[in-house]
């Protein structure tokens, strides 16, 4: 049974095709103006690529921000269901799983059967989201796609000391003035972010085994400083993270 | 007998000169890289004005950031808080007042004083941009309009726009989203006002607000705002007859005429 799971985020639109249990094809676009149209193309897409005809998909949901603009969608799910289905279906034992979003961080516990038991969500303000991340690069004239490698090339962490992402816009600026290192600054910048996920996953600190979801965490420099700060076993998300809520809106799809 | 008041904030620098029959003359700029140049070009410009020299002050007080730097570099004889310099400049200017709402820059505070002018309790936010003068920045450039336009414009809406969120990065993007669907400039404005003086009025609450209220710093200036804020805490808000961003630096000249005359 072919499914497809469309991930409708702040910053970017996901979808993941599923053929039972294997992701048989998979794609992202960034969500800029027109997002009916972007998301019809960037579904077209993918399933060309892959060479599946639309006829074969027998259920598409729909999750994120804009998932009613999912025009064929056969439902709409919750991203934390489809976030928390995606971890209870790769990883044993996942108590918990924290997703970063461009526009918010959830912390999600689970029980032994996947269902979510309770969960942590801050959109109000955009220190630890995407956006910061966004924001940050932007002010400084990096890709967002080179955080990581910069980064990573740090062999010290320069403190950002402002959360809010308006002013540690001046912040960052002001260290380039001061003549510190871009890996640098760029580490200190995740480990500002990854400092408001750890916030966010302490308020489960019962969790044992858990997962890191959303397309912050395909940098591994935000990924590090969070798992050297949580407590629990961390089980890396074994496709792209990125993809994890649309995978997990795929699988729903197979089972209901 | 001069006295003078310098106060470098985080956007824009004031200095006051005064006399025993009160100000002389006042300058403001945006600041400078460095505060203490800042300092030193404000005050400039403000003696040049006046065709006076640093030797003509008899004594100044620096407040704001920098403060001790300021002081180190000699261009002030003693540096206090802004806080107290705010507190003073306001007392002074109207012995009614018991809380002064000072929005600035890049933070906002609230400051009560008892019936003598003294410090009596104290709330300030300096962490988040939302309900500072940098957020009404940021919509302004999203909105293509200038500071001084903002308030007044948004006077004539008849429909402002609710902002739905509160964060100054989310809310830039909601300002442009709104834009390209074709709101008006005018309700968009109003609605920016709206959900500045929203934030302002949750610092607000945190301390209890005694009557009467003087709103001081540079968002004081805005119209909008600070009719909002007398609608939603139900007070008039006295008017403060000298600009309400030079109260710090006025303060802080009245201050070092206190201290220079001991």
């Amino acid at each position: 049974m072919i499914t497809l799971g469309c991930d409708i985020g702040s910053l970017f639109s996901k979808v993941a095709v599923m053929d039972g249990d294997d992701i048989v094809a998979s794609g992202t676009a960034a969500t800029t103006g027109n997002i009916e149209s972007e998301i019809k193309d960037l579904i077209d897409g993918v399933l060309k690529d892959a060479g599946i005809d639309r006829g074969n998909i027998e259920c598409t949901v729909a999750t994120g921000n804009g998932a009613d603009l999912v025009k064929d969608a056969g439902f709409v799910e919750d991203e934390v269901t489809c976030v928390a289905a995606a971890a209870y279906f790769y990883i044993d034992k996942v108590d918990m799983a924290i997703h970063i979003g461009g526009q918010s961080i959830t912390a999600m516990s689970m029980d032994e059967d996947g269902e979510v038991t309770n969960l942590m969500h801050n959109d109000k303000c955009a220190s630890g989201s995407g956006r910061f991340l966004e924001a940050m690069s932007r002010k400084l004239n990096i890709e967002i796609t080179d955080i990581d490698p910069l980064a990573a090339q740090s062999d010290k962490d320069v403190l950002i000391s402002n959360q809010c992402a308006v002013f540690a816009e001046s912040e960052v600026i002001t260290h380039v003035n001061n003549g510190e290192k871009l890996p640098d600054i760029f580490a200190g910048i995740c480990a500002s972010v990854a400092n408001m996920v750890v916030a966010q996953g302490r308020r489960f600190s019962s969790a044992e085994d858990y997962t890191l979801t959303g397309g912050v965490t395909r940098i591994g420099s935000v990924v590090d400083v969070i798992n050297s700060k949580l407590s629990g076993n961390y089980h890396a998300f074994p496709h792209d993270p990125g993809l994890a809520a649309a995978i997990g809106a795929a699988l729903l799809g197979a089972t209901e | 007998m001069l006295f003078a008041g310098i106060d470098v904030g985080s956007l824009t620098a004031e200095a006051v000169v005064l006399n025993s029959g009160g100000i002389i003359s006042y300058e403001s700029m945006n600041v400078l890289p460095n505060p203490v140049d800042s300092a030193h070009e404000v005050m400039g410009r403000l003696l040049k004005k006046q065709g006076l020299g640093w030797d003509d002050l008899h004594y100044t007080v620096s407040t704001g950031y920098g403060r001790e730097k300021v002081q180190e570099e000699g261009m002030a004889q003693q540096n206090i808080s802004e806080i107290s310099c705010h507190g003073f400049g306001a007392y002074t200017e109207n012995l009614e007042v018991r809380t002064i709402v000072d929005i600035g820059g890049q933070d906002a505070k609230v400051i009560k004083l008892n019936g003598n002018g003294e410090l009596a309790d104290f709330v300030m936010n300096d962490k988040c941009a939302a309900g500072t003068g940098h957020f009404l920045e940021i919509m302004c450039k999203a909105l293509g309009v200038t500071l001084d336009e903002i308030g007044p414009m948004s006077l004539s809406s008849r429909k402002p726009v609710r902002m739905s969120n509160r964060c100054s990065i989310y809310v830039e993007t909601e300002v442009i989203h709104y834009l390209q669907r074709g709101e008006s400039k005018v309700d968009l404005a109003a609605g920016i006002n709206k959900a500045m003086a929203e934030r302002v009025v949750a610092l607000v609450r945190r301390v209890k607000v005694e009557e009467r209220v003087m709103m001081t710093g540079g968002v004081a200036k805005n119209i909008a705002v600070r009719k909002e804020l007398e609608r939603m805490l139900g007070t008039r808000m006295l008017d403060s007859k000298i600009d309400p961003q030079i109260i710090g630096a006025y303060g802080a000249a009245l201050l070092a005429q206190r201290e220079g005359a001991r």
